[in-house]
């Protein structure tokens, strides 16, 4: 689900609104670990859009964790 | 008299969030008896390529009424605070509006609504702090939350932007809970259908996970939707974080 952007980080080719997608991604990711509540906006919790290394672009987010490939 | 206070950019990603901070300073402001405080809510500034912020680049804000002679001891307060506090690479900033000597409400406000869709400088935010008489300090890094803190008293004094942080959590036993029996919680005024249609205080409200209100005219306000199924007398339930979201 995800693409290297411009910057070599890694794009979520998901977008913003593909909560099941995002829910399965988080699963089988080692990496997870969930932001402050304040900023969850998934109902399933652990979901990349909860994730404290997702950073919010336009049209989708990066994954910001160091150990991502 | 009565005050903003907002922060911005004070984390990284492996700190304490902007909100706790924002909720110290509250805190602390409440202990010390300076004052009262209003709950903090989470304003969410523009997305853009261009601006650089750690992850969601959204603002915190609360509302104080505090009494004067403590005035510069809570600025005091909140700078050292964000000076020692504020995480590694970030680069905080402090907003303090007093609202009666506030030179014109509707710049500010106009501030804070363009800082969701624009990218703004430090200078454009200097600037208008100056014209109206408003407390703007930078502590570390570049400085530049200052735009976001700014933008935050502006969004929080228009009245109707954000999500209060934190939520009502209720005893574990209790899922169908009346609307007046809602309001008597902190930072819950109102129960608004998604169409806009004030629920009642005879209604039932059956609560999924945590409570969670946003500031709408001035009001926080918990949004519900028709419930699935109708139980114990509820027709309606609380929104989904997936819907909150665009607040």
């Amino acid at each position: 689900m995800f693409t290297d952007n411009i910057q070599g980080k890694m794009k979520y080719i998901g977008g913003k609104n593909e909560y099941a997608a995002a829910a399965r991604t988080a699963d089988h990711c080692p990496n997870f670990k969930l932001d402050e509540e304040d900023e969850m906006v998934a109902d399933q919790v652990r979901s990349c859009y909860n994730c404290r290394y997702r950073r919010w672009t336009e049209d989708s987010f990066i994954c910001c964790n160091p150990n991502s490939v | 008299m009565e005050i903003l206070i907002a922060i911005d950019d004070t984390d990284n990603l492996d700190s304490k969030g902007t909100g706790e901070l924002a909720e110290e300073i509250a805190v602390t402001i409440r202990k010390r008896g300076w004052g009262n405080t209003q709950g903090v809510t989470r304003h969410q500034l523009f997305i853009h390529k261009d601006i650089p912020y750690t992850s969601h680049n959204s603002s915190m804000c609360f509302r104080a009424e505090i009494k004067p002679e403590f005035f510069e001891e809570i600025k005091q307060f909140s700078q050292e605070y964000l000076r020692k506090e504020s995480a590694d690479g970030s680069d905080p900033g402090l907003c303090i509006v007093t609202i009666h000597e506030l030179k014109n409400h509707e710049k500010l406000m106009e501030f804070g609504s363009n800082a969701k869709k624009q990218i703004i400088t430090k200078k454009e935010a200097y600037d208008l702090a100056k014209e109206l008489g408003i407390h703007l300090s930078e502590h570390g890094g570049t400085g530049q939350g200052i735009i976001g803190a700014l933008a935050g008293a502006g969004l929080r004094l228009r009245g109707s932007d954000g999500r209060f942080k934190g939520g009502i959590n209720l005893p574990k036993d209790k899922t169908s809970v009346q609307v007046k029996e809602l309001k008597n919680y902190d930072n819950l005024n109102e129960v608004m259908s998604i169409d806009g249609q004030i629920i009642n205080d005879e209604e039932y409200v059956l609560i999924n996970g945590k409570i969670k209100t946003v500031l709408l005219n001035h009001r926080a306000v918990l949004f519900v939707q028709p419930a699935e199924t109708e139980d114990e007398g509820a027709r309606w339930e609380n929104c989904s974080k997936q819907y909150l979201r665009r607040f």
